[in-house]
């Protein structure tokens, strides 16, 4: 059987030949041996560009919405959390479910990108899981028009986390006393540079226009200090709450190095608690726990 | 270059609100003074930081200057301007400048003058008519073009109808997108009044300001009729924050339209990118 | 040329932190930033460059410019004092030394002074740090700069195992030496350790020249699909130098301040009324490139890009400025 690199490369050619789509959304090598970042293919002699390693991180399900009001169709390549992603997407009415071929691709967990590049090529073979897929519960794409077949179970790899692995992190800050909690995301945040990758990366995040780009509106003044990094950071996270798909590319990509996902992950806690289990992007008919009204909801805050 | 006075040009002086003309529903003058008399003095062109100090600050072309004030038009189409119509004579202001290169009036000197205006885009202008009317044995015949939406959006009224037509040498034609019952003029959109009136390209320079979308025509239309792309001058609006070429946000290619505009000719836009 | 133990560089801080505030690289939540000694801290000297350039201590990333109250219909403001605090920034490595010279442009230079980083700069003594080691992202000699000796500096010092060899360039660098005359000790021995040598390269020569032809090339639509259009590359870059001016009220006094602005947002550029003559992410990356590698070299005559590869090394998407560099070169008019 041949590889999925070697399966993504046929299935793009395959696909912008017969002009089935326009575009195929996949990865490609960077500047360095540890970054594989996106690449957008449209000219089928490029698709040995695409390739499929443990550097594969970014969540494409995001792109489709740079494409939102094109009438191209596009392919794209989906692991786990991309394909949780484009659920999400469809859940919020942002695309359209017929303009997007998802060939999907059973992820084994990727690899510490940052580990690479302080440990060098020679300690490849053992650069440890990525932190964002330490807690990954489903590493297999939820939605797929196809599923590229891997090779025997080397593919099945060391993810699919129980429920609880994802929330060590979370669990660690709430054993903190308050004083701690406090210096903890103040010492985080007092970092955060505003550059809003973290917004932009997230495939919860798609309001057409985002309050943090209408500084006029006044909810959220521009300095890069306590406060209105606080303010940002509590804002992003409750309003993403109940959609965020634990994807953890937030994290990933925040040039800071600030543990976002724990306090995602404190939210996903508390909202499972007060509504029940939810995972968001799985169930594409399951209403988010905050996008829904029901009488007996609980209303302890009131 | 900064003035003098201004150590760190940054910094606005407070200045003082002294008169408010309502121009059109939407288009208000304040003319503004500080406590030592008017700010600065500009050239025709240049531009001045504007502010409410407790609402924002922002760059416009200054329309025109008296002996102790200096006179801004601004059009209600956001959060400072919005603030701006609100106030009364008295109000506190800040103010800095003056910023950008002006209107070339070196080459221009002794041209017959052609000047285009649309809506708001009258206000810069104004400031060179005013200046070549001072002036007025520096420059040949004054030709000044004008429209706006509807009557009531005529800006300068007066200047328009009463100071500017008595200027020797100097005609005014005037029209709308849409008259009203009581209008006698012209109806039409401003680049197909100018090929109407055919001005002739020799020995002229024709000034241009208005909506995008109109300079965009009316360059099209002086092309038409034959005017070169150095006998075209217009002035750019960008959104400006420092004013000095520093803070980045409204260059053109290399060139910072604070610092080393507003005014181009279209010679010189030809050679940026279109970015504006 | 002088020498001064590893071990003994905290105590050489101490006596510097005396006459003015130290600013070196220390250990912060797991990154490396330059900040304010405090007697102690974990420096990281050894590891890298820290991963927000300098800039900050010039150019912070917010600033209070002035004070104003406003009790309608009247208004006061009041300037500040003028900075006046000597500082000393230490472990500058020979990038970010050149990113001052570009800063100084900007700032100080085309008919306006900017009194805030006059003041900050002029007050500053610069201690560089030389690279013997390069990390996978740094390509700075593709912009001609010596990893192993910095421009326009005060002091320089070079990496030894257990030592650190020290050479003053300036006036206020052999001041610095005499205030430690005490941990000092004349190298005898010692060479100056040989330059990092990078292995990523950007080819430039030509660049500007090429790009002058290439503002409505295809091109930027292509590389411009992956960017996700957020600020780490403006805001960890030693060369971006954008910021916004806005106003903080409380009742009726306030205070107006500048903060960093990144080119990458949809607000740097969009007027009042809406109008926006960078609507997407393509003519606004474009812009950031067109920027480093020709408006900046038309308007100032160098790069806007000293290869110190913070963009490349945290870019969300591996946005890589040598690629873009070689492809332009490349592409087809």
């Amino acid at each position: 059987m041949s590889t999925i690199q070697e399966q993504m490369r046929t299935r793009a050619r395959e696909l912008l030949t017969s002009g089935e789509v326009k575009m195929v959304v996949g990865w490609e090598k960077g500047a360095l041996w540890y970054m594989s970042p996106p690449a957008f293919i449209t000219d089928p002699a490029e698709v040995d560009r695409l390739v499929w390693d443990e550097f594969c991180h970014n969540n494409l399900a995001k792109y489709l919405l740079d494409y939102k009001f094109s009438d191209d169709r596009l392919a794209i390549f989906v692991k786990g959390c991309d394909a949780r992603g484009i659920i999400r997407l469809l859940q919020d009415k942002q695309i359209e479910r017929e303009k997007v071929y998802l060939i999907g691709i059973n992820c084994p967990g990727l690899k510490d990108e940052r580990q690479g590049a302080v440990l060098g090529e020679d300690k490849r073979a053992e650069l440890p899981l990525a932190a964002r897929c330490q807690g990954c519960r489903h590493p297999a794409p939820v939605v797929y028009d196809e599923l590229l077949q891997d090779e025997g179970t080397a593919a099945k790899g060391e993810v699919a986390a129980t429920a609880e692995d994802r929330f060590t992190a979370t669990a660690e800050v709430e054993a903190m006393s308050p004083d701690e909690r406090y210096a903890f995301w103040t010492n985080h945040y007092d970092r955060c540079l505003r550059c809003y990758a973290c917004r932009n990366v997230c495939p919860a995040c798609n309001c057409r226009e985002c309050i943090f780009d209408r500084s006029q509106s006044g909810w959220c003044g521009k300095q890069m200090n306590r406060s209105e990094n606080m303010f940002f950071a509590i804002t992003r996270a409750m309003h993403v709450a109940g959609r965020c798909i634990e994807c953890g590319e937030c994290e990933r990509v925040c040039p800071e190095g600030i543990p976002i996902m724990t306090l995602n992950n404190k939210i996903i806690k508390e909202i499972n608690t007060l509504f029940g289990d939810y995972e968001a992007g799985l169930d594409p008919e399951a209403m988010p726990p905050l996008g829904k009204y029901k009488l007996d909801d609980p209303e302890e805050f009131l | 270059m900064a003035n003098a006075e201004q150590v760190n040009p940054l910094v606005p002086q407070i200045g003082k609100i002294i008169k408010i003309v309502e121009e059109t529903p939407d288009i208000k003058t304040f003319h503004v003074t500080t406590d030592k008399g008017k700010p600065f003095t500009p050239m025709p062109g240049q531009l001045a930081m504007f502010s409410l100090l407790d609402v924002g600050e922002a760059m416009f072309s200054i329309t025109s200057q008296g002996p102790e004030h200096l006179e801004l038009a601004i059009k209600k189409v956001g959060m400072l301007t919005d603030a701006l119509h609100e106030v009364e004579v008295g109000q506190a202001v800040g103010i800095r400048g003056p910023y950008g290169n002006g209107f070339p009036l070196e080459m221009m000197k002794g041209k017959d003058l052609l000047f285009i205006g649309g809506g708001i885009g009258l206000a810069p202008v104004r400031s060179l008519i005013n200046y070549t009317i001072e002036h007025r044995e520096d420059y040949g015949r004054l030709w000044i073009i004008y429209g706006a939406r509807s009557p009531a959006d005529l800006c300068f009224k007066d200047d328009l109808f009463k100071n500017w037509p008595k200027v020797k040498d100097c005609r005014v034609d005037v029209t709308v997108d849409k008259g009203d019952a009581d209008w006698k003029g012209h109806e039409g959109f401003v680049p197909a009044f100018v090929e109407k009136l055919g001005p002739k390209p020799e020995g002229m320079v024709a000034i241009t300001c208005g909506p995008p979308i109109m300079i965009k025509f009316v360059l099209q239309s002086l092309e038409k009729l034959g005017f070169k792309d150095e006998q075209i001058v217009t002035t750019l609006e960008m959104r400006m924050k420092c004013g000095i070429g520093k803070c980045g946000r409204c260059n053109l290619g290399s060139a910072y339209v604070c610092l080393d505009g507003p005014v181009f000719t279209l010679a010189q836009l030809k050679q940026m990118p279109d970015e504006y | 040329m002088l020498k001064i133990s590893k071990d003994q560089i905290g105590e050489l801080l101490n006596i510097w932190a005396k006459g003015a505030k130290v600013f070196v690289p220390q250990e912060n939540g797991g990154t490396s930033q330059f900040k304010a000694w405090e007697g102690q801290g974990k420096l990281t000297l050894g590891e890298g460059n820290a991963l927000e350039p300098p800039k900050d201590l010039f150019f912070p990333r917010t600033e209070t410019m002035y004070r104003y109250r406003v009790r309608d219909p009247e208004a006061s403001l009041e300037e500040l004092a003028p900075l006046e605090e000597k500082r000393v920034l230490v472990g500058v490595r020979s990038c970010d030394a050149r990113s001052f010279a570009i800063m100084d442009d900007v700032f100080l230079t085309k008919g306006y002074i900017d009194e805030f980083y006059r003041q900050r700069r002029e007050n500053t003594a610069v201690v560089a740090l030389a690279c013997t080691t390069a990390q996978p992202t740094c390509f700075c000699t593709s912009f001609g700069i010596d990893p192993g000796r910095a421009e326009g500096v005060d002091l320089q010092m070079w990496p030894l195992a257990d030592s650190y060899l020290l050479e003053a360039i300036t006036p206020a660098g052999k001041d610095l030496l005499e205030q430690a005359a005490a941990l000092l000790t004349e190298a005898a021995d010692e060479k100056v350790p040989a330059a990092a040598q990078p292995s990523l390269t950007a080819d430039v020569g030509g660049v500007t020249e090429k790009l002058q032809q290439m503002f409505e090339h295809p091109y930027w639509e292509a590389v411009s699909r992956k960017c996700i259009g957020c600020g780490a590359c403006t805001y960890l870059c030693p060369t971006c130098h954008c910021f916004d001016i806005q106003s903080e009220n409380r009742g009726d006094s306030g205070y107006k301040f500048r903060c960093w602005d990144s080119c990458m947002f949809s607000e740097y550029t969009r007027m009042a009324g809406g109008h926006q003559p960078r609507p997407s992410k393509k003519e606004r990356l474009r812009n950031r490139f067109l920027h480093k590698l020709q408006y900046f070299p038309e308007r100032y005559g160098k790069f806007a890009c000293v290869g110190c590869g913070r963009c490349l090394d945290r870019c969300p998407v591996s946005m890589d400025i040598t690629r873009v560099v070689r492809e332009v070169k490349e592409v087809t008019l």
